[in-house]
This record gives structure tokens, sequence and C-alpha cells, in this order.
């Protein structure tokens, strides 16, 4: 289970993304975090990892506090907790095979890592992972030459190589058309359905219908909302986008 | 029209303003860049024409002032006009100073000189016709000793002897030779003891060159060159200088001429030292690039100093040319290749610094963020998300900057940082012009070749 307490984060600039966010994520969750752009949901997700360092509040995973690890420790617990981001985050340049390998680098010994040497296990496993998602004949290609669904596909393999606890998702469907919107959250869906626990944030209103198990609304770095997916009706819709806003559908499929 | 009449004052009141300063009515009327425009051409063109103070150009200020008081009047009815004709009275001005300034005159060129040039260009000294040679030599005792040995030499079955046996300057020697090639064109020269070439033709500057009988013997009467002692420590000192005679004769084929073989060494010293200039740079350019980097070295105060300084640093060593900074280096280390190299080396730290710099300042932090998150630590982050993003942008610009290097090593040369430039300005110096243009055509090809090379590897990089 991970326990987020009294989150904050204000940047050096004085933004203050998060402001006093509490919530609980149950093991075998899809929890998804929805919220304008600029509501924290970038900063709340890479809190978890600490990407980015919290100013205040704690994060306990199963009693473990991510939050005061020491350098060490936080690498042991980031190996087992993927992330999936909205610009896929590949290394354009090396090949599809070696992005893949990079999953497993909070594994391996750091010095033949850095040889660029990798176990006949290793290599197995990635291609595994590759054919999980697909696309295992790509594992040569150069990542920029993948289409953006390829390529989010391989930041999935990425994340399953750190055989996660817990697979942080952020928009990863935003730079998407809604064909593959679809294609990519089925894989997080599966893998959910294994036993991995998944944050996600989502732009869209009738993805997060489909996928989430539980939502969590965050505005202006404050959560107005936690609950079920249907709970969220035409008011509480208005209290997260704003009087403004209109329900945008990514597909009737 | 009651409209006229109120509009009529502010028409005036620009016009007179321009008039007064150029501009000011177009600023009155709210066009301040137009006005401070037309205000900075008019005294440009102002201070250039009293400048060269050829009354003649006056007339281009004037046309300016007069459309300057039109437009004004103009805008202040509400219509603009175009500025090209005050940039064209304005640019009349500058070309036609500009003309004169540079002092164009055809009639200087002259043909003749041209042709002497360009004719032996023509014929490139790169390969000869490959020959053989027949080369005899004989003693002889300069000035005579009191009991001088005979001046006869046997060698081959070719003789050659000297009659008397010794000389001093300008003495007249009977010379033969027998058992050369017959029938062919022999070359004779002196030779004094320290191995100097002295010529025995018209007035001792041309080759005296015989034709040998059909047995292949010459006799004939020389001169002890008048600068035959001039070398000598003490010219009342016997001493054995040679007399040689040689014969060529085609062997069929072609082979590397001695200037051809200079050309291909020069063409190698001038890669070489850009290959060395430009991996030298590269070792001192990829440190120096990572604290010229703003996002690296913007976090603290400090950080941000060192980044100010490396920058300007870099900055101002980039904008001296490396031909100067040869000439320093010359200066230093003396002429040849390691003084081009250097000045090369200097000058190619700064332009790939910044170019390094700047890849750095742009790669993508996505996938650093990425593998972060993958529980790596901060060496494993280098090396698989920083260093993949910057190796294809460092080679592709260290290739680029050897092909520049190439480039500039053959001016380098010029001003004796060795290299085909070095070979180059001595050939024009001794008026060798076949010699020059065997160094042009190679100059042309390697720096074709480079091009089409790097641009090639750069393409594969990318």
């Amino acid at each position: 289970m991970l326990r987020i307490q009294n989150l904050s984060k204000t940047y050096p600039s004085g933004t203050q993304a998060l402001k006093n966010v509490s919530f609980d994520v149950k093991d075998g969750e899809f929890m998804v975090v929805i919220g304008l752009s600029g509501s924290g949901k970038s900063t709340l997700l890479r809190c978890i990892n600490r990407l980015i360092e919290p100013t205040e509040g704690k994060i306990f995973w199963d009693d473990l506090d991510i939050t005061a690890a020491p350098p060490a420790d936080l690498r042991r617990i980031r190996r087992k907790i993927g992330m999936v981001f909205q610009q896929f985050n590949l290394v354009k340049r090396s090949t599809v095979l070696t992005n893949v390998l990079s999953g497993r680098l909070g594994y391996v010994n750091p010095w033949t890592s850095l040889l660029g040497i990798w176990s006949q296990e290793d290599r197995q496993h990635a291609i595994q992972a590759l054919e999980r998602v697909g696309i295992a004949d790509k594992a040569g290609s150069r990542a920029d030459a993948l289409s953006g669904g390829q390529q989010q596909r391989v930041g999935i393999a990425r994340a399953l190589m750190q055989d996660p606890k817990l697979i942080l998702a952020d928009e990863p469907v935003a730079s998407l058309d809604p064909v593959l919107s679809h294609s990519i959250l089925q894989y997080l869906e599966q893998l959910n359905k294994e036993g991995i626990t998944v944050i996600c944030s989502l732009h869209f209103l009738d993805l997060v219908h489909r996928y989430a198990t539980r939502v969590v609304a965050l505005k202006d770095g404050v959560k107005v909302f936690e609950g079920a997916a249907r709970e969220i009706d035409r008011a509480k819709f208005k209290e997260i986008y704003g009087e403004e806003a209109q329900e945008v559908r990514a597909a009737s499929l | 029209m009651p409209n006229e009449t109120v509009n009529s004052r502010p028409v005036v009141r620009s016009g007179i303003a321009s008039a007064l300063l150029p501009g000011l009515g177009q600023i009155l009327l709210g066009e301040r860049y137009r006005g401070a425009g037309i205000l900075l051409g008019f005294l440009l063109i102002l201070a250039t024409t009293l400048w060269y103070g050829k009354p003649v150009w006056y007339v281009s200020p004037l046309l300016i002032w007069l459309w300057n008081v039109w437009d004004a009047v103009s805008l202040a009815g509400g219509r603009k006009r175009s500025i090209l004709l005050p940039l064209f009275f304005g640019l009349a001005a500058a070309y036609g100073i500009g003309w004169q300034v540079v002092e164009i005159d055809f009639s200087k060129a002259d043909m003749d000189r041209a042709m002497a040039i360009l004719r032996p260009m023509v014929r490139p000294d790169f390969v000869q016709t490959r020959r053989e040679v027949n080369q005899m030599w004989v003693p002889v005792q300069v000035p005579c000793s009191s009991e001088p040995p005979a001046a006869r030499r046997e060698d081959a079955g070719r003789i050659a002897t000297v009659i008397p046996d010794c000389g001093g300057v300008g003495e007249t020697l009977i010379v033969t030779v027998s058992g050369m090639w017959p029938n062919a064109g022999m070359n004779i020269f002196w030779q004094n003891p320290i191995g100097n070439p002295l010529m025995l033709g018209e007035g001792e500057i041309t080759m005296l060159t015989l034709t040998s009988d059909e047995n292949g013997s010459i006799t004939t009467t020389i001169r002890v060159p008048t600068t035959a002692l001039v070398a000598a420590p003490d010219p009342t000192l016997p001493q054995f200088h040679r007399i040689y005679f040689e014969q060529y004769r085609p062997t069929g084929g072609y082979e590397l001429s001695f200037i051809g073989s200079e050309v291909l060494k020069g063409a190698l010293a001038t890669i070489a030292m850009a290959l060395l200039a430009t991996g030298l740079a590269m070792v001192f350019a990829v440190p120096l690039s990572f604290l010229a980097a703003r996002n690296l070295m913007s976090g603290n105060p400090l950080t941000y100093a060192v980044y100010v300084v490396v920058r300007t640093l870099l900055n101002i060593l980039r904008s001296i040319e490396s031909l100067i900074i040869a000439i320093v280096f010359v200066v230093i280390v003396g002429l040849g290749p390691f003084a081009g190299m250097l000045a090369l080396a200097l000058h190619s730290v700064a332009a790939l610094g910044k170019l390094y710099s700047e890849v750095i300042e742009g790669i993508d932090p996505g996938p650093i963020e990425a593998i972060r998150a993958t529980g790596a630590n901060w060496l494993q982050v280098v090396r698989y998300a920083v260093i993949p993003q910057i190796i294809p942008p460092f080679t592709a610009f260290t290739i680029y900057r050897w092909d520049i290097n190439v480039r500039s090593a053959t001016v380098i040369g010029l001003v004796g940082g060795g290299g085909i430039g070095f070979l180059l300005i001595e050939l024009i110096r001794v008026n060798n012009m076949r010699g020059v243009s065997a160094v042009f055509i190679a100059i042309a090809v390697i720096v074709i070749a480079l091009d089409y090379i790097s641009a090639k590897l750069r393409e594969r990089l990318v």
C-alpha cells in the first residue's frame, strides 16, 4: 500500500504545485489522477519516486518511508517503480533493445553496465518484454524510427524490465490518437490485473471511466475529489475542471 | 471643406519639423522607429559624404532630406511613402564612394603579365617523364699547388681528363670526356668542394649544354668560374673541385617530379596538422564545453560565474582568426607545421567548445528523467541518457572542424605554419608557377575530397 500524507511541493520559483495532498493507494488498484494542465498531476507522480523532492509531507510504501530514503535505498525503491511518460522519454538514437535493457540498470552490476555489457538473461528478458507489447521485431531499430504508439510500448517494456510492483504513468496517452490510447491503456490494464499497482494521470474522462478503479482529482495542487469514477457527475466535473469546461470524449469506441 | 483646414496645420508642422531635423516630423506623428531610422540613415550618409569630401556626392543626403520632408508631409496626410527611394539614394552614394575608395582600375590589368603566370600554370609540375642519367665527373685542383695530381678519372669505361691538371680562377681549361652516350645532349657544370653547382655557360648563369659525337666523346674549353673560391675559407689553399658531365634519356613512362613529391609531402603534412589539431582541440574542448553549458552551470552563482568566464574566454578566442594565432606561434616555436598545428588547435578549442556546449544545452531532459526513474546511479544516467545524446553530434562537429582545419591549414602555411601552404609561398617567391599550379590542384583535391568525406560521415551520424 502507498500512503501519501500531507504532500506539498513549492518550486524555487515560488509556484506551489501541491498543497497538502493526502490519499492512499491500495495494492492492485488502477488509480487515475485527473485535473487540468498545471494542476500538479506530474509533480505528484514524480514526488512518489522522488524525481522531484517534495517540500513537505511523507510518502510511505508498505511502511517504508520513501521521502526519508538515503540515495542507495532510494535507487532500490525506484527500481521497483516503473515509470511511463507522456513524451515516452526514450533515448532516440539508441536501439529499442538498449532502451528496454536500460530498465534493468537498477539491478545489474553498475560497472559492467557502463561498458554496455548485458547478460544473456537480461537480453532474453528484454525480448520477452518487447514480445508482450508486440514489437519484438523492432528490437534492432533506432527508437526514433518507431511511431508514437510503438515508442510508448517500448516505454512500457522498459518499465516491465524493472519487474515493478508499481507503475507511474504520467499522461501516457496524451501524445497519442484515441485508438492508440486504448491499446496502450489496455497493456497497463493487463499489467494491473497481473497484480501491479498503477497510478496514472489522464485527460479524457471517458478513458477515466473505462480504466480507473479509483480517481483522485487535483485542482491548483489541492485534492478536490477522491472516489470511484462513476461518482464524477456533471457538478463534480465542473468543480474539477472549472465552469467553462466542456467534456471532450476521446472517441466513442 | 472644413476638414482640410483642420488637417493643414499638422501637415505644415511636421513638414517644418522634418526640414529642421530629418525624422523629427515622423517622430511627432508617432512613427518613432521610422523617424529614428530616417535620422540615423541621414546622419550616416551625411557623415560619409562629408568625410569623403567630393561635392558630387552631397546630392545624396540632400535628396534624402528632401524625401524626408515629403514623407513627413505625406504622413501627416495619412500616407506612408516607400523607403525604397531614400534607400536607393543612400546606396548609390555608398557604392559610388566605395568604387572610388577601392581604386577600381581595370586599365591596370596587364595581359602579358597575366599570361606569363598563366602559361606555365597550364602545365602543373607534378609528374615528369621517367629518364635515366649517365653521370661522370673529374677532379681538378684550384688554385694550383706546386705538384698537382693528374686531373683524370676513369669509371665504367668512361674517361674524363682536364688539361692542365689545375687552374686559377678565370683560367681556361681543356676538358675531354669519352665513353658517354653517343649523339646525345650533355650538361657540363662545376661543383665546388662544398657541393654547390656553378654554371659554366654564358655569363656563368646558364647551363653549358653540348652534344656528344658518335663515339660518345666531347672536348671543350671552359673557364674556372669566377665564384669558384667564394666559399673557400682560404683562397690560396689548393682544393679539389669537380667538373660534372650529365646525360639524360627517357626510359618511357612517368614519375613524380621533385616538386610533385614535395606537394604530396606538403599535402600529407597539412592533413596531419589538421588531424592532430582537431584531436588536441577535442581533448580540451570536451571538458570546457560542460563548463560552458548554461543548463548545467546555472544552478548556483558560483557555477554560473564559471560559465560566464569560460563562455567569454571561448568567444574571445574564437574571434581571433587562426592565421593570426599562427603568426604568434611561429614566433614562439619557430617556422613549421608545429606552429600551425598549435594555432589551429587553439582556435578549434574555442570553436568546438562552443558547438559542444550548445549540444549539451540542447539535450532532451526526458531520457535523463526516465533513466533516473529506473534506479540507475549517476554514472549510469550519464552513460545511458546523456552520452548517447551527445556522442553523435560531438563526432559530427569534430569531423566538420577537421574539414575546416584542413582548409585553414593550407592558408596557415602562408605565414610559416608549415604544410602545403608553406610550399606554396616558397614556390611563389621563386616564381615557379608550374609548381604553384601543382599546389593549387593538390589543395583543390584535398578540400573537395575532405568536404565529401566529412559530409558523408556526418550524414551517417545525425
